[in-house]
């Protein structure tokens, strides 16, 4: 098994009814990288269960991470983690994943998020950011978007807000339809098969296999 | 019976696990009948850091006989697999590899690394 940790919430942050920011301070400063995620185990049963978190957070913070996450009806992750009171004690795994930007792309870079799945791509921005020479376009299809003002204000970004259901459209009508160029690369994140969508979208107009990075929850 | 051996490029024991596919899902992780659910159900642990949801590259396992036993690989599985270390032509990720044939005779090895990307520039 991996080595386990353990963080002490320190600090809720409520973005509407059903989603929520939870700050842990942890018990030794964690590395990682832009994008990647948690393993939270979850007392369920009796037992423990695995619920993966990206964590919201900046790496440069090492000695906190921030989750951000929708209630799940139902779901034993999200309602343990909603329940859990200012101090209470989170263990955990990790860091896990391998959808990650470590650098600012050399081409001009394309962040597709859809809902919390603006999650990963807040850590990816900030550092992207800090060293960006081509543009870094942020497409957020939320009604609740979370850190808007904070990613919008980052050098280099540039932020457009849309309605869920029009993502694909609007991908299409942006970096399909609109030039021949090929060159961007494009990093997809969000819940259910939209992601997989936009992923054959882009692939299938010719973008490169590996320049569509996804994470799909 | 299908049977599926496990060998650990770590050195545990290996493992021998008969099983009937038809009788999964053997615990709540990966997909049904998938090496990673028959090896959880019988008490022989791979890692799984996304809970089994081909968000990671954690149980990736080496097949070494019987590939043709197991489903074959979809574009999200190939994409993870991209990432993985120590990537072979018979890489499969445990959580998304489902044996099929309730006769099969499947040989694995867990590798000795699993993916876990760290910047080493930031503290």
């Amino acid at each position: 098994m991996a080595d386990e940790r353990h963080g002490r919430l320190e600090a809720v942050t409520d973005h509407g009814q059903e989603t929520r920011s939870l700050v842990f301070a942890l018990d030794a400063p964690l590395r990682f990288a832009p994008g990647q995620f948690v393993s939270c185990l979850i007392p369920h049963d009796g037992a423990r269960i695995v619920r993966p978190y990206t964590i919201a957070s900046n790496p440069e913070e090492s000695e906190r991470i921030e989750l951000l996450l929708d209630r799940v009806p139902g779901g034993p992750g999200s309602g343990w983690l909603f329940a859990l009171p200012l101090g209470g004690q989170l263990a955990f795994t990790g860091p896990w994943g391998v959808f990650t930007l470590e650098r600012a792309p050399d081409a001009e870079a394309v962040f597709v998020a859809i809902g919390t799945g603006i999650a990963p791509i807040r850590p990816m921005l900030h550092r992207a950011s800090s060293s960006a020479t081509r543009p870094l376009r942020l497409l957020y299809a939320t009604t609740n978007p979370v850190y808007r003002d904070e990613l919008a204000a980052l050098p280099g970004v540039t932020l457009e807000l849309i309605p869920p259901a029009g993502v694909v459209d609007a991908v299409r009508a942006r970096w399909v339809d609109a030039d021949a160029d090929r060159s961007r690369r494009f990093f997809l994140c969000g819940v259910g098969g939209v992601v997989p969508r936009l992923r054959d979208l882009l692939r299938g107009a010719g973008y490169e296999r590996r320049a569509v990075q996804y994470e799909r929850w | 019976m299908a049977k599926l051996t496990v060998r650990h490029e770590r050195g545990e024991p290996e493992q021998l696990i008969e099983f009937d596919p038809r009788a999964a899902p053997f615990q709540h992780d990966g997909r049904p009948a998938s090496i990673l659910d028959v090896m959880l159900g019988h008490g022989a642990f791979l890692e799984h850091a996304c809970g089994g949801s081909c968000a990671c590259t954690t149980c990736h396992v080496v097949v070494r006989e019987g590939a043709a036993a197991l489903s074959p690989a979809e574009e999200n599985e190939e994409d993870m697999l991209d990432r993985a270390v120590g990537l072979t032509p018979t890489s499969r990720l445990g959580c998304q590899a489902v044996v099929e044939d309730p006769d099969a005779e499947i040989v694995v090895v867990v590798p000795r690394h699993t993916v876990n990307l760290v910047s080493g520039t930031h503290g």
